[in-house]
C-alpha cells in the first residue's frame, strides 16, 4: 500500500491516504473530499455528515472474506430517487483486492470490480428490461435485472477508492442470480462498470459480531422531534432509514429527510375502517429468535368487480436482520421476507393454471390485481403515500405464499409463512386477537394426520385379517345328522329330538345350520347347545321357511331351506343338540339335517371393526376436500387447485374483508 | 393429545378384533350367551347368509 500523509488543501488538517487505491479522502475537520490527483491534491467539494444510523458497521472495522482480511476504510452514502438511502462501505484487503460492501434495508451485499471481456457491450440504462438477463457478465449464475433506479451521492467518510463528486447523480441496475448472487451496473461511467459478487451475512465475512448503535430514538440537535404540522412529539425508531413518518398528533403524513421532518400531505383514514390490532412500537421474537419490532402499518386493497378488499401489513424492523412483514387479513397472520428474485423460476404467464417454483417447490398462481395503499401510519423506509399501487401477485403452496409486487423500474418477490394467530399472540405477548374466519390462501391443512399416519389402523388390520385366516379360520365339521321330529299331537304342541353327543374344542366359534324340506311352508325351532359337563345350555333360535310359485308367467322364490346361525365359542366339552320344534303341518313328521361347524371364517368382525377404523380416515378426506373448496373459492383461478378443489365458484373472489366490515381509528 | 387417544383407540380397535379372531368371540353372535356379555345382534340377525 502507498501511504500518503499531506495537509488538507481547504482547512490544512492531516489528512491520510492509507490505501493505494484511494482516490478520494474525507477530511475529518473540514468535510472536504480532497483527491489525489497527478499534480497533487484537489478539494472536489464539501460533502454531508453521513446522516446517524443503526448500522453494525463502522470505519476500521476488520473482517475475513475468502481467508483473506480486510479493513473497512471508506464509507460513501447515497439517496435513492424514490427516497431512501443506502451505505456502500469501502473495504481494503490486505491482498490489494477492493470490494465494496453495500448496505441496505439490513441486507448487505460484497461485490469487486469486474472487467467487462473485450467486444462486449452492456446494454444501457434506457434498453434495461426488469426481469431481463444480462448478458455479457462472467458470472457463475445468470444475472437478472431486479431493480433498475437513480442515485445520489449525499455523503462520505474515510478513504473512497474512486473520484466521489458530492451531489452527483448516476444511474445503477443491481442484477440478482441463484445462490444468492449480485452485481450492479453502475452507469456512473462510459461504458458502464460491472461490481460482481454476492448477498453475504455478516456471519460469512467475519462480522457476526458487529452490533448495532444502541442508542435513543433520534431527537434533532438534542431538542425534541417534533411534527412541523401540529409541534407534537414524536420519535423516529429508525432515524437513518426512515423516510416517511405519520404524526400521530395530526395524522399528517410527513417527510424525512436525515432526520429532519417537513409536512407531505394530511391523510384521511377511509370510513368505517377498524383499528390496527398490533400498536405501533410492539416488540417480540419471532421464529429464527429474531426481535422485531412494529414501526409501520399500512392498509392496502385491492378492487375486484367494484368492491374493495382490504388487508393490514406492519412493518417490521430490526437493525441486524432489516425489514419484514406480517401482514393480517381476514384475521390471518402471515410473516413475509424478501426473497431472491433470480431464485424464483418464473414463467412470466399470470392467470389460471400458472405456477411459479421457488426452493425446489411449485407455488399456484391465486390472485394477480392492483394493490392500492389506502392509509399509513408510523415510519416508513420509502416514500409511501395513499394510492401507491403495484401489480401484486401471488403464488400458494401451503403454509408458504410466494408474492410478486412489479412498478415499471422494480420486481419485488417475497415469501409468507402462515402464523396461527395464537403464534402472533404469544410473540407480543398479548390476548384476544380476533380469531380467522375461512380458510386463508395459505392455510395448511392441519388435519391430514388423519387419512395419512391415522390410517395405518386400517392397514394393520386387514394384515391381522390376513394372517388370523390361517391360524383360526380352517372349518371343521363335528356333526352332521338328521333328526327327526314326531309328529305334534296339536298345533301349538313343540315336539323335541336330540342328536348324538360330539365334542367341541376351545376357543373356536360354532355355526349350527338346520336345513328341513319345507314347501311353501315354515318349521321354527329352537336349538339348544347342551353341554353334558356341565348342564349349560346355549339356546339359538333357527327359524325356517320357504315359499315358492309362478306369478304373472314369472316363478319367484323366499326364504331359505337352510338357515344357519353362529355362536361365539362354547367352552370346550362333550355337547348334544336338542332341536325344539314346531311346525306348519304339525300332523307329520319333521325331519331336520342339523350340521354343527367350528372355526367358520365369517367376515362380520372384520367389517365392523373395518367399518369403525375408516370413519376418521374418511372425515379427514371429506374435511380435506371442504378446505381446499374453501381456499380456492376466494381465488381468482379456483379451477387450478388441484386435488381437493372446487371451481364451481371461480368468479367470486372475496380475497379479503369487503368494505363494508371496514373502520380504521388510527393508533 | 387427540392424534394419540385416536391411536390407541384405533389399535384398541384392531387388537379387539384379533383377540375375537383367536378366541372364536362372534360380535354377530345369534346364541343366547355371548362373550361381550349381551348379544351384540341377537334378535332376528342369525348371522352370515
Amino acid at each position: 500500500m502507498s501511504v500518503l500523509q499531506a495537509n488538507c488543501p481547504s482547512c490544512g488538517g492531516p489528512i491520510e491516504f492509507k490505501a493505494g487505491s484511494t482516490i478520494v479522502v474525507v477530511c475529518p475537520y473540514c468535510r472536504s473530499a480532497v483527491a489525489r490527483t497527478d499534480r497533487g491534491l484537489a478539494d472536489i467539494g464539501k460533502v454531508a455528515e453521513i446522516a446517524d444510523s443503526e448500522s453494525p458497521l463502522r470505519l476500521g472495522l476488520k473482517g475475513t472474506y475468502k481467508d483473506t482480511r480486510f479493513e473497512l476504510t471508506g464509507r460513501a452514502q447515497m439517496r435513492h430517487e424514490l427516497g431512501g438511502y443506502w451505505d456502500e462501505w469501502y473495504a481494503t484487503f490486505s491482498n490489494g483486492w477492493v470490494g465494496w460492501l453495500a448496505e441496505a434495508q439490513g441486507r448487505f451485499y460484497l461485490t469487486f470490480y469486474q472487467p467487462t471481456p473485450a467486444g462486449v457491450t452492456l446494454p444501457s440504462f434506457e434498453e434495461l428490461q426488469l426481469g431481463q438477463t444480462v448478458e455479457g457478465i462472467q458470472a457463475p449464475t445468470p444475472l437478472m435485472v431486479q431493480e433498475r433506479g437513480h442515485g445520489t451521492t449525499v455523503a462520505a467518510d474515510g478513504e473512497i477508492p474512486y473520484k466521489l463528486t458530492p451531489g452527483e447523480r448516476f444511474g445503477y441496475a443491481d442484477l440478482a442470480g441463484k445462490n444468492n448472487a449480485f452485481a450492479t451496473i453502475d452507469y456512473s461511467m462510459s461504458p458502464p462498470w460491472v461490481f460482481l459478487g454476492s448477498q453475504v451475512t455478516l456471519d460469512e465475512i467475519g462480522l457476526g459480531d458487529a452490533k448495532p448503535v444502541q442508542r435513543e430514538a433520534r431527537r434533532t440537535s438534542g431538542e425534541a422531534l417534533r411534527c412541523p404540522n401540529c409541534g407534537g412529539p414524536m420519535d423516529l425508531v429508525a432515524p437513518d432509514k426512515a423516510e416517511r413518518v405519520t404524526c400521530p398528533n395530526c395524522n399528517s403524513l410527513l417527510d424525512v429527510n436525515q432526520g429532519n421532518l417537513s409536512f407531505f400531505k394530511a391523510l384521511v383514514p377511509p370510513a368505517n375502517a377498524p383499528a390496527f390490532v398490533a400498536p405501533i412500537g410492539a416488540e417480540g421474537v419471532f421464529p429464527g429468535d429474531v426481535k422485531f419490532k412494529i414501526i409501520g402499518a399500512v392498509v392496502r386493497s385491492v378492487l375486484i368487480e367494484g368492491v374493495h378488499y382490504y388487508w393490514h401489513e406492519y412493518l417490521l424492523y430490526n437493525p441486524m436482520v432489516g425489514f419484514r412483514w406480517l401482514v393480517h387479513s381476514d384475521n390471518h397472520w402471515n410473516f413475509v421476507e424478501p426473497v431472491n428474485p433470480a431464485e424464483v423460476e418464473d414463467s412470466h404467464f399470470y392467470g389460471k393454471g400458472a405456477t411459479v417454483r421457488y426452493n425446489g417447490e411449485n407455488y399456484k398462481n391465486f390472485q394477480d390485481a392492483d394493490a392500492v395503499v389506502e392509509y399509513v401510519t408510523g415510519e416508513f423506509y420509502w416514500r409511501v403515500e395513499q394510492g401507491e399501487t403495484v401489480r401484486a401477485t401471488d403464488y400458494v403452496n401451503p403454509p408458504r405464499m410466494l408474492s410478486r409486487e412489479a412498478t415499471k423500474d422494480e420486481v419485488n418477490w417475497s415469501l409468507g409463512t402462515y402464523m396461527p394467530v395464537e403464534d402472533v399472540e404469544r410473540i407480543f405477548g398479548i390476548t384476544g386477537l380476533p380469531r380467522p374466519w375461512g380458510v386463508a390462501p395459505n392455510q395448511p391443512f392441519t388435519g391430514k394426520f388423519y387419512y395419512t399416519w391415522g390410517a395405518l389402523p386400517l392397514l394393520l388390520l386387514l394384515v391381522v385379517a390376513i394372517f388370523m385366516v390361517p391360524l383360526t379360520g380352517i372349518t371343521k365339521t363335528v356333526l352332521n345328522q338328521q333328526v327327526v321330529l314326531p309328529p305334534m299331537p296339536n298345533a301349538g304342541a313343540e315336539q323335541t329330538a336330540s342328536s348324538q353327543p360330539f365334542d367341541l374344542t376351545g376357543n373356536k366359534n360354532v355355526r349350527i345350520t338346520a336345513s328341513a324340506n319345507v314347501n311353501n311352508s315354515w318349521a321354527d325351532l329352537d336349538v339348544d347347545l347342551y353341554n353334558e359337563q356341565n348342564q349349560e345350555v346355549e339356546s339359538i333360535n333357527i327359524p325356517i321357511e320357504y315359499y315358492a310359485g309362478v306369478e304373472d308367467g314369472e316363478s319367484w322364490s323366499e326364504g331359505d331351506k337352510a338357515p344357519d346361525a353362529t355362536i361365539s365359542a362354547p367352552g370346550a366339552g362333550h355337547y348334544t343338540l336338542q332341536v325344539h320344534g314346531t311346525w306348519e303341518q304339525w300332523q307329520q313328521p319333521m325331519p331336520v339335517q342339523v350340521k354343527v361347524e367350528q372355526g367358520v371364517n365369517r367376515g362380520v368382525n372384520f367389517c365392523c371393526a373395518f367399518l369403525l377404523l375408516a370413519i376418521v380416515p374418511l372425515l379427514g378426506f371429506f374435511r380435506k376436500f371442504s378446505f381446499e373448496s374453501a381456499r380456492w373459492k376466494d381465488s381468482m383461478f379456483g379451477s387450478s387447485s388441484g386435488s381437493g378443489s372446487s371451481d364451481d365458484d371461480s368468479d367470486d373472489m372475496s380475497m379479503d374483508s369487503p368494505v363494508e366490515d371496514y373502520n380504521i381509528t388510527g393508533d | 393429545m387427540l392424534k394419540k387417544l385416536y391411536l390407541i383407540g384405533a389399535l384398541g380397535v384392531v387388537g379387539l378384533y384379533a383377540s375375537g379372531s383367536w378366541f372364536g368371540w362372534e360380535l354377530a353372535n345369534s346364541g343366547s350367551h355371548s362373550r361381550l356379555g349381551v348379544p351384540f345382534f341377537y334378535s332376528g340377525f342369525h348371522g352370515g347368509k
